[in-house]
């Protein structure tokens, strides 16, 4: 707490309003906060609701809530402030339940309709008093049980409100063990609701919740092989000797690939860097029966006696993805020093000695924090999978044009529909490399967009003859008095070379024309990572109207001496894209 | 522990929690004699004193101390 007064901002590229309300004191998580976020690059304004006041911010249109026009709002229900209005209840306790869960979702309503910030929700720490003993599960009107439920329908009514994330204080104060997490003391005195040296923890939950949103998120983890991934070195002791069962002594390997596996499923892709010779290295994921990751999980498999740090810049360049959204595991301290060493970007965890407390090690870290899930998700090793097929067929062809028709390419764009708007949502999240503003645009925002009718969002989808590769590419014009406006403009990398941005040009192109405007204007805004974009709007002819010192820079086009792309790809407009509108 | 010794660290402790390393207090001073002494650097230093003597207060302690001479007596009291 005491650094939040030191904190040197200058190097903080981006700022952020948090608006705090609760019915606990919040002022030291708000003097945390800043800390964790400058150590992101992210300047942190936070707004401190007055105590016990959330309803009254929530209702009054002209609170300091609203007038502070938070960028995200965290809400703090704690159960010291449930425990009493519990004590006060004039009716059941399934009645008190009811109205305790919808006091919660009503404010979360009701800041959904005044304002487009998402919610970071609270859940309840159980209560250390069980009155009837174990007893108390069984009857719906005790404490412990009430809190139980509620945390439950919290997760519940979250689910069916995009705009809606939980900070899940209940597993905090569960890890932590409830004996040290409270001090009564600090809540009598003060109203702090837990022991002083926990609050950390809270403040972090918050800033992982908070950083997801705004795109910050493990893509890929690299993995060492031997002692591992399973015990003992396949070059030595061989497909025999090495350590991995489902009982016993391998146990431990066998389980962390199961974490891993979870991990893959859930959408981050898996890599491989491992000293060894490439055939050994292979042996386990063709022979071993025990294996849990197949080949086939794995999208980037390096194995050979280079330094780790190169084959971790290869595997990046496969990927096109930043290093600091790649993890490395290795058991191996040197490695993970030289990792860290070469490439601090890289997220190196210590692994602990005992194999049986890697999965516990990592999952202390929350690494793998999320704001969104979708379809696409469990789909994306298999996509990266084709498309690093892509790429070595791509050499056996004699013109690129040849090769792209060869393709057999789909393109399918139209306007932001609701079924879609949770992958697009997510692509704001993600994209930071082609993304010529990097606005990231919330599910609520992004909902928004898709009813406004002096905006054209629209998102490209492509398949092909490899395989469907979703939702890639998102672009929106805005209509202004005198010229169409892109002001974002963002796609996934792998899809890069293809013709899609030469399509969506032409398409805005035509768009404009038929909506006579005359002229195009763009924008680039550089952050750290969009580098490859700087000169996007030079390629199809806009003229560079300024630089600011930001080196953010404008671009216009004059549609008239715009000529389009030749572009190898069928498409599918649908027929909302150009609405018959003037 | 001698009282010289537990005057010191005390004197340490409140200069590391309010952040000023040429901080003196007196037995005399109270809260309002500490431009960083709020509320909310209160609770640091309760906790922080606790946590050097490896000592716990009471809440009655905690809300009946006046000024650095109680809180001086205080854990004198409780410290072997």
């Amino acid at each position: 707490m005491k650094q939040s007064k030191t904190l040197d901002f200058s190097a903080c590229r981006d700022t952020l309003r948090l608006a705090l309300i609760g019915d606990a004191a919040t002022q030291q998580l708000a003097s945390l906060l800043p800390v964790l976020f400058a150590r992101q690059g992210i300047r942190l304004e936070v707004y401190e609701g007055p105590f016990d006041a959330i309803e009254l911010e929530v209702h009054d249109r002209n609170s300091g809530l609203y007038r502070f026009a938070p960028d995200v709002i965290a809400i703090l229900n704690v159960v010291q402030a449930l425990r009493m209005r519990y004590y006060e209840r004039a009716s059941s306790g399934t009645e008190f339940l009811e109205t305790e869960l919808h006091r919660i979702t009503n404010v979360w309503d009701v800041i959904r309709e005044r304002n487009a910030a998402p919610v970071i929700q609270s859940t309840l720490a159980l209560p250390v008093e069980r009155i009837f003993g174990n007893y108390d599960h069984k009857v719906p009107d005790s404490l412990y049980a009430i809190v139980s439920a509620l945390n439950v329908k919290i997760a519940e009514a979250a689910r069916s409100r995009t705009h809606v994330l939980v900070n899940d204080v209940e597993a905090i104060a569960s890890h932590v063990g409830r004996r040290n997490w409270y001090d009564n003391r600090l809540w009598n005195l003060y109203k702090t609701f837990c022991a002083l040296e926990h609050l950390p923890l809270v403040a972090q939950n918050i800033a992982d919740v908070v950083l997801s949103i705004r795109g910050r998120t493990v893509k890929c983890v690299i993995l060492d092989l031997d002692n591992t991934l399973w015990g003992g070195v396949i070059g030595d002791d061989g497909i025999n000797g090495i350590l991995l069962s489902a009982h016993g002594d391998g146990e431990s390997f066998y389980e962390f690939q199961s974490f891993l596996r979870e991990i893959q499923r859930r959408g981050i892709l898996l890599a491989v860097c491992s000293k060894n010779d490439p055939e050994n290295a292979l042996k386990p994921f063709l022979e071993h029966s025990e294996m849990v990751l197949r080949r086939e999980d794995i999208v980037v498999f390096t194995a050979n006696w280079e330094n780790k740090a190169d084959n971790i810049r290869r595997i990046r360049e496969a990927l096109n993805i930043g290093f600091d959204s790649m993890v490395f595991l290795d058991d191996n301290p040197f490695e993970r020093n030289l990792v860290r060493t070469l490439l601090p970007d890289v997220i190196v965890p210590e692994l602990p000695e005992e194999p049986a407390d890697y999965v516990r090690a990592i999952s202390e870290l929350n690494l793998f924090e999320t704001s969104s899930f979708s379809a696409e998700d469990s789909k994306r090793t298999e996509l990266y999978r084709q498309r690093t097929e892509l790429e070595q067929t791509q050499s056996s062809f004699a013109s690129v044009e040849e090769y792209l028709q060869s393709l057999d390419t789909e393109i399918t764009v139209g306007r932001f529909d609701a079924k879609r708007i949770p992958r697009i949502a997510q692509l704001f999240q993600r994209s930071n490399q082609f993304n010529l503003t990097t606005h990231r645009h919330t599910q609520v925002s992004c909902e928004q967009l898709m009813g406004d009718p002096e905006c054209y969002p629209i998102y490209a989808e492509l398949r092909d003859r490899l395989g469907d590769h979703g939702l890639i590419g998102i672009v929106i014009a805005r209509h202004q008095p005198e010229e169409l406006f892109l002001s974002d403009w963002l796609m996934s990398c792998r899809v890069l070379g293809r013709g899609v941005e030469q399509f969506l040009m032409n398409h805005c192109v035509e768009y404009a024309a038929a909506h006579d405007y005359r002229r195009i204007i763009g924008e680039y805004l550089p952050t750290a990572k969009n580098a490859m974009v700087k000169n996007f709007y030079a390629q199809f002819g806009f003229e560079a109207l300024s630089e600011a010192q930001d080196g953010s820079t404008r671009w216009r086009l004059d549609i008239t001496a715009y000529r389009p792309t030749k572009v190898f790809m069928r498409a599918v407009v649908t027929a909302c894209a150009i609405p018959e509108t003037a | 522990m001698e009282e010289q010794q537990l005057r010191s660290q005390m004197l340490e402790t409140f200069r590391d929690v309010f952040g000023d390393p040429a901080l003196v207090v007196h037995d005399t001073t109270t809260a309002s004699d500490v431009e960083a002494w709020d509320s909310l650097t209160h609770i640091n230093l309760i906790v922080a004193l606790e946590r050097r003597f490896r000592i716990k207060f009471t809440t009655g302690e905690v809300a009946t101390l006046h000024n650095v001479g109680d809180l001086v007596s205080l854990i004198k009291k409780k410290t072997p």
